[in-house]
């Protein structure tokens, strides 16, 4: 029998252009959970053409456990930058996954799971820089899904991003939790049977 | 209520001339024992004693007042009795809203034969202010009448302070001043020319100070940055030093409410009948500031339909709708911000005083308010006249722009083509004309159309700290609505109570009703009725 311990390991995959600095997301998840939160974790990332301008993927594992195997099938989180990348995973996806988009570049057609959505991309561009996508993103899916902590989300963006940026990632970051946390009250509140305020 | 129990209470009863005056004349004719406290003044018609010296008569001193009129149907002048009726009617609300109790103004009518029936009148309504006890209103100082010597000290102190030598006599604030254009011999640089060369109390410039609407568009314009509007707010006070009268409209009703409230005994009652799904939160270190929007609301209701106080209401549901259920004071009082723009600087600091020492010693850490002269006043005019307010004020929209800035809320359309109407207090004078287009952008109107003059450009609403409003106000107002009509809007969206106040006063034009009527209505509740959870 398998001695698999599902519950409390997280896969996840990021996935999106070549660029959109995926493959930083998916270090930065990694890092966090294993050199701040104290758990174990894998990165497998994509290699070869996809990182110059494909899709291109992260996978990423998060367990209390020792990893014995690193690459993701099921993925329990997919966080999807390009269309592309989430026609590719979508099929992988049980209804237990939990899927995150950035709204304005994926079309999550019949997703079988719970789907979260994010303007990621603008909101980086309103911040300044578009590149800050995948930081938004980051604190989206800690906010949404609590992959890893708040904390340790924080501490590695400023250790992780260039010199001299951190701030405004660190920003950028907060944008995409405060997001976050705003999506899951306000599925709370529709839950509730509150959607305005008259109503 | 108050511990000066050996003070005689001071009862005021105006009768009618022409009907029960005969019958109180009966009662001291027979040396029947009229309470001591009465005090009978005759006039010829009840429906004459407005609201506002009703209120004036508390403001000054009374414990309570009966108004003895005609009964329907046999006043001499025709209305006088529903005037009067309508009129204690809604003081008794003021009354119950400011903590006195309607029950010390009470409208009675006898017939001149009925002396009998008055004087057990008279007797149970006595006896009953004297269970009420004294009101609890010290009449507000009343400022002293300072030297000639003084007052030139003072105001070249102003002069001084406000840098008037500064003016370059350009007449950049003239050309845009709203009340000039509109064709009001009026001009922010005669004032000052005059003020430098010692004409400060000739008729003119006495006219012009308290017709100034302080708007500030002058110092927008000034090229020397001569704050205009700050200075004119201390001429008035320099004014109020000599015999002159400030020009305080709607009988100086407001005027007269916030003195009252300079009287520490005076515990007002607000927040009565709440709805019932909005949630308070009596501990909470955030607090919801009101304002005057109730008292606004009974005082205009007479003539036209305004409900300022549905602003208030929506700001709370808002407040509610992102989960924070603010505390309210329900011994609130008024911020102040019209004693002082109006010149009285004395009661303004009596009531800056009780509010920031009542909400410092609560513990209050922030305090949010909607209308925009309470925002100024509170966050700004309180340290600058040397208060220490330990806590900080927040514009309900700054509070509103930050949430919706986190995401996942949006809007649902809302099915006018709207146009805004700027606060002159929030706009040019704490600059944040951005902030509601910042919010009115995250709205999805038909179309929203800026009117012509608008941002720091925008025209004010006609009139401030319910002084000097006349004709010119009025063609102000109307151009304003027309400039609002050319947009094609069928909206006008408020920001301010009192703009709200003032354009559906001029669309009450029984000529021109039809041309200048638009819907009003405050971006507090656009937003209010068109958010929503994503």
């Amino acid at each position: 029998m398998s001695t698999k311990k599902a519950h409390n390991q997280t896969e996840i995959i990021v996935t999106g252009f070549g660029g959109q600095g995926i493959i930083l997301a998916g270090r930065i998840l990694g890092m966090a959970a294993s050199l701040v939160d104290k758990k174990e974790s894998t990165l497998v990332q994509a290699y070869g053409p996809e990182s110059r301008g494909g899709a291109c993927n992260a996978q990423v594992i998060i367990s209390d456990t020792p990893i014995h195997y690193p690459y993701v099938n099921t993925p329990k989180i997919l966080v999807a930058m390009s269309q592309a990348g989430y026609d590719k995973f979508a099929p992988f996806l049980t209804p237990e996954s939990i899927l995150l988009v950035d709204q304005d570049l994926v079309n999550p057609e019949d997703a079988v799971c719970d789907s979260f959505a994010i303007p990621a991309t603008r909101m980086a561009e309103n911040l300044g820089n578009k590149m800050m996508a995948n930081i938004i993103m980051i604190g989206f899916c800690t906010a949404i899904t609590g992959a890893i902590s708040a904390d340790a989300a924080q501490a590695t963006i400023s250790t992780s991003v260039p010199k001299g940026t951190e701030e405004k990632n660190i920003k950028a970051y907060s944008k995409g939790y405060d997001y976050g946390r705003s999506t899951l009250k306000g599925r709370e509140k529709r839950a509730a049977g509150q959607t305005g305020v008259m109503a | 209520m108050n511990n000066n129990d050996t003070k005689p209470l001071n009862i005021l009863l105006f009768v009618c001339n022409w009907g029960a005056h005969a019958a109180f004349l009966t009662l001291q004719d027979q040396r029947r024992p009229i309470p001591n406290e009465i005090r009978m003044v005759r006039t010829p018609c009840t429906g004459r004693i407005d609201r506002a010296m009703m209120i004036k008569a508390f403001a000054k001193g009374a414990d309570g007042m009966a108004v003895v009129g005609c009964e329907p149907g046999t006043c001499r002048y025709g209305s006088g009795t529903a005037t009067s009726q309508r009129n204690t009617e809604d003081v008794q609300k003021v009354l119950d809203i400011m903590g006195l109790g309607g029950e010390r103004i009470r409208f009675a009518t006898f017939l001149p034969e009925q002396s009998e029936e008055l004087l057990s009148f008279l007797q149970e309504f006595s006896s009953q202010i004297r269970e009420l006890g004294p009101a609890g209103i010290q009449e507000a100082p009343v400022v002293p009448v300072s030297d000639a010597q003084t007052r030139k000290q003072e105001l070249q102190q102003l002069v001084e302070t406000y840098d008037i030598h500064a003016c370059q006599d350009c007449g950049k604030c003239t050309s845009a001043c709203p009340l000039a254009l509109i064709g009001k011999p009026f001009s922010p640089r005669a004032i000052a020319s005059a003020v430098i060369t010692g004409g400060i109390h000739a008729e003119g410039v006495q006219e012009n100070a308290w017709s100034c609407l302080t708007c500030g568009i002058c110092y927008e314009r000034c090229p020397s940055a001569v704050n205009f509007p700050a200075f004119i707010k201390e001429l008035r006070h320099l004014y109020r030093q000599t015999e002159l009268p400030g020009r305080e409209v709607h009988g100086g009703i407001f005027h007269s409410l916030m003195r009252s409230q300079t009287s520490p005994d005076i515990v007002p009652n607000r927040w009565t009948n709440l709805p019932e799904e909005i949630r308070i939160d009596p501990q909470s270190p955030i607090l919801y500031f009101g304002g005057c929007a109730p008292y606004y609301d009974i005082f205009f209701g007479k003539r036209m339909e305004v409900e300022t106080n549905q602003i208030l209401l929506d700001s709370l549901r808002l407040l509610n709708f992102f989960d924070v259920t603010p505390r309210l004071l329900p011994d609130e009082k008024c911020c102040g911000h019209d004693l002082l723009w109006s010149g009285d600087k004395e009661n303004f600091m009596r009531l800056a005083q009780l509010n920031v020492d009542k909400l410092n010693d609560l513990g209050i850490e922030t305090v949010i308010t909607t209308c925009p002269e309470c925002y100024h006043t509170l966050h700004t005019t309180y340290a600058e006249q040397g208060l220490k307010p330990n806590f900080k004020v927040v514009h309900l929209y700054d509070f509103l722009e930050e949430q919706l800035d986190k995401g996942a809320v949006g809007f649902d359309t809302f099915p006018h083509e709207i146009t805004f109407q700027d606060s002159c207090r929030l706009g040019r004078i704490e600059g944040r004309v951005d902030l509601p287009r910042k919010l009115l952008k995250r709205l999805k109107p038909k179309a929203f159309t800026e009117m012509k003059e608008s941002g720091n450009a925008s025209v004010c609403c006609g009139n401030c700290a319910w002084t000097g409003c006349d004709a010119y106000s009025k063609a102000m107002q109307v151009k304003r609505l027309e400039q609002a009509h050319a947009t094609g809007s069928d909206m006008v969206v408020t920001a301010c109570p009192k703009c709200q106040i003032h354009l559906k006063c001029a669309m009450e034009d029984p000529y021109r009703r039809e041309e200048l009527s638009i819907e009003l209505m405050d971006l507090t509740s656009v937003i209010a009725q068109t958010i929503r959870w994503e």
